[in-house]
């Protein structure tokens, strides 16, 4: 008995001791990276508590990708059991300063950070900024890309000599390559395509918006003008190659990355962040050979759809010595991005991206010159990952992709429910 | 002994409290809330300010509302009559069982009861993917045309309703063998004396003296259909979301996706109310036809 409450005044002691002379701060950090891109982040978490020893520790929890995320915290931060840093989407910002979640980055901030705007490409900065102020700092850019089977497109001869799939400057070029690999018998589907999620193919849809200058939203109105024949020539496109028997129907987001991965379908619209499956499936010899490039230019011009994930510190109080630490915990993930490149994402922080060990990285550095034709959601409340406007075109993207609808009533339907928010 | 009314009524007052106090804390004042909050703006989290009876009046032309309603009609009408009716054809096969058997075979309808809605999710949402669901195998082998079963309005509620049913119906089923067993054994050996068939016993005899627990089961389905979300929510992500809207689900749009506390506490209002008349109705309705039938 004597000597164990010996060992707990000596162990009392040595806390007081300890916390007197580093005074460690606890950072509590959220997240919702779960897949391939969640265990590089977790790495990166154990590399800055390493690096941070004594002074700093990042306690993380990882949540529930997409609506559970955001509604915990729309309701976690109003009652003050917020963490003390999180991820967040830049197309949620808008809804979020809306609510009051976020808290400032003042200028005081970035220069703690060693940060500044001129770190960033231009249209990732406006994705943080509202009203002048910025209210996170952003971490990466994440486009779709087309991902290919290099072995099938060759098979089908529609493969270049720089291993590049043909037909990707026009519409009629990239029909003719599906068409070919479809004539080649040695596939399902010629494109693997998220048919079966509607939230999922806005991705692919806004892009070719974007291919022809079109706005989802123009002075807070919905498909104002010329953009609803725009929207439908998107759709258009996309159900003629579902008529065609070209690409794969009412497949949801896992199915269709396992009939890339297995060879059964021969090319597949994604996020970069499916990147590290297909690079972890090639190490251990389970994958063909495979490329990833920019989208194929349908329309225009090329044009890509692109969010960010950026670090927010929610609203509330927090001592100056917790908010330093929090600055420090996103300045060195900032720095350090170069590893969170091989999660396919394109780091946000301009010198990481400009440095000669990320030119060499591939695929990234095949499809990152298409940072140039990024476009972002709408700056509104009701855009973003798990927002009203998903939800709208989901409903009526699925039965139009699908053979179930004419793209002119989808359109139709959408603009009066998009109105109707 | 000399009973003292007063003290009596403060013991009983000092115990009830405790009770009273969390009641009042967690349902009578979060009730009355969301009445007052109805008649206001308010964002999901905060005041708002007062706008009348605009937040009822926008009902009427509200798109996704009517949607929300139907739907939830639709549901109910698929899995509270079904889902008893198969509750009670099941609890009469397993009475004829006995002993371990019984026990056995109870025990695999129950099985799907203690499964949480997302493996409930999980394992139908697998089963019927349309690109490699093992259903869809059987329906190749069987030489019909693959059916995106939760991507098309046609299929999609009754494929809830039935996956509900196949979960729930487990405890339907002990509820009507606890009636099933205290119906007196002797009023069947009475039955069969008077050489009455397995029909007429039933009609005659179970079914009547069944009634107090088929109407409890009735109305146990009906009120939990009626807030129906779970499942729904789940089946219809990524797919087509608005076209599945249930009146639960549209509260939960309008306020954690749409930010409109107000608007999404009209439409909560509006359920409550058709909650409260429809389960009064099917009271009454158990009530007199219950006891026309003694």
């Amino acid at each position: 008995m004597f000597k164990l409450s010996v060992l707990a005044k000596a162990a009392l002691a040595a806390t007081l001791m300890s916390s007197a002379a580093y005074a460690e701060e606890t950072v509590v950090w959220w997240d919702f990276l779960g897949g391939g891109d969640g265990v590089r982040m977790k790495q990166m978490i154990a590399d800055f508590n390493e690096a941070h020893k004594g002074e700093i520790t990042i306690d993380a929890t990882t949540l529930e990708w997409g609506v559970p995320f955001y509604t915990k915290v729309q309701t976690a931060v109003p009652v003050g059991e917020a963490p003390d840093i999180m991820t967040y989407h830049a197309s949620r910002i808008p809804l979020a300063v809306d609510q009051n979640l976020l808290s400032e980055i003042t200028a005081d901030d970035w220069s703690k950070m060693g940060l500044s705007e001129s770190d960033y490409a231009t249209a990732t900065w406006d994705a943080v900024t509202i009203d002048g102020k910025q209210y996170a700092v952003p971490l990466d850019t994440h486009p779709i890309v087309l991902y290919y089977n290099k072995d099938l497109l060759a098979a089908a001869g529609r493969l270049n000599d720089d291993g590049t799939p043909m037909g990707m400057d026009s519409r009629e070029g990239f029909t003719e390559t599906l068409q070919a690999l479809k004539d080649s018998g040695s596939v399902k589907f010629p494109l693997g395509s998220v048919t079966a999620d509607g939230n999922f193919m806005f991705r692919t849809i806004y892009s070719l918006m974007g291919q022809q200058d079109g706005e989802l939203m123009t002075d807070g109105e919905f498909l104002a003008g010329d953009n609803a024949e725009k929207l439908q020539n998107s759709l258009a496109v996309l159900a003629e190659w579902t008529e065609a028997g070209l690409q794969s129907t009412y497949t949801d987001y896992p199915a269709t990355v396992a009939l890339f991965t297995s060879g059964e379908a021969a090319m597949m619209i994604n996020g970069v962040w499916e990147v590290p499956t297909m690079t972890d499936l090639h190490k251990d010899g389970k994958l063909f050979e495979w490329g990833a490039v920019e989208l194929p230019v349908i329309f225009d011009h090329p044009s890509t759809y692109a969010d960010s994930h950026a670090f927010a510190i929610p609203a509330g109080d927090m001592t100056a010595a917790k908010r330093d630490a929090v600055l420090e915990v996103m300045s060195w993930i900032s720095k350090n991005s170069l590893f969170w490149a091989t999660a396919g994402h394109i780091p946000a922080y301009g010198p990481v991206t400009a440095s000669a060990e990320y030119k060499a990285m591939e695929p990234n550095a095949t499809y990152s010159p298409l940072t140039e034709n990024m476009i972002f959601d709408p700056k509104s409340t009701l855009a973003g990952i798990a927002g009203p406007i998903f939800d709208v075109m989901s409903t009526y993207f699925v039965p139009t992709l699908n053979g179930e609808m004419d793209p002119a009533e989808a359109v139709e339907e959408i603009k009066i429910e998009l109105n109707d928010l | 002994m000399i009973r003292d009314a007063k003290k009596e009524w403060l013991i009983a007052f000092v115990l009830l409290t405790p009770f009273l106090a969390v009641y009042g804390l967690t349902f009578v004042y979060p009730t009355i809330d969301m009445f007052l909050l109805s008649f206001t703006d308010a964002p999901l989290i905060g005041e708002g300010d007062y706008v009348g009876l605009e937040n009822y009046t926008r009902l009427g032309s509200d798109r996704r509302f009517d949607t929300a309603i139907w739907n939830t009609a639709y549901f109910v009408a698929l899995s509270v009559v079904p889902g008893t009716a198969v509750a009670l054809g099941i609890a009469l096969g397993v009475s004829r069982l006995t002993g371990r058997m019984q026990a056995l075979i109870l025990a695999l309808f129950f099985l799907p009861y203690i499964l949480p809605v997302s493996v409930v999710y999980r394992l139908w949402d697998w089963t019927m993917n349309f690109q490699f669901g093992i259903a869809m195998h059987v329906f190749d082998m069987l030489g019909i045309d693959r059916v995106p079963v939760f991507k098309t309005t046609t299929w999609f509620m009754p494929a809830v309703a039935f996956i509900t049913i196949w979960w729930t119906c487990g405890f339907n089923i002990l509820l009507f063998l606890a009636g099933l067993r205290a119906i007196p054994q002797e009023i069947y050996e009475a039955a069969s004396l008077d050489n009455a068939g397995r029909w007429t016993t039933f009609r005659r005899v179970t079914w009547p003296l069944l009634w107090p627990i088929t109407a409890l089961n009735l109305t146990i389905q009906l009120i939990l259909q009626m807030k129906i979300f779970d499942q729904v929510y789940l089946f219809s992500t990524g797919g087509r979301p608005n076209d599945n809207l249930v009146m639960v689900y549209y509260i939960f749009q309008r306020a954690f996706q749409s930010n409109h506390g107000g608007r999404a506490a009209a439409i909560a209002v509006v359920l409550f109310v058709i909650v409260v008349a429809v389960s009064i109705l099917n009271f009454q309705l158990t009530r007199i036809s219950g006891s026309g039938k003694r």
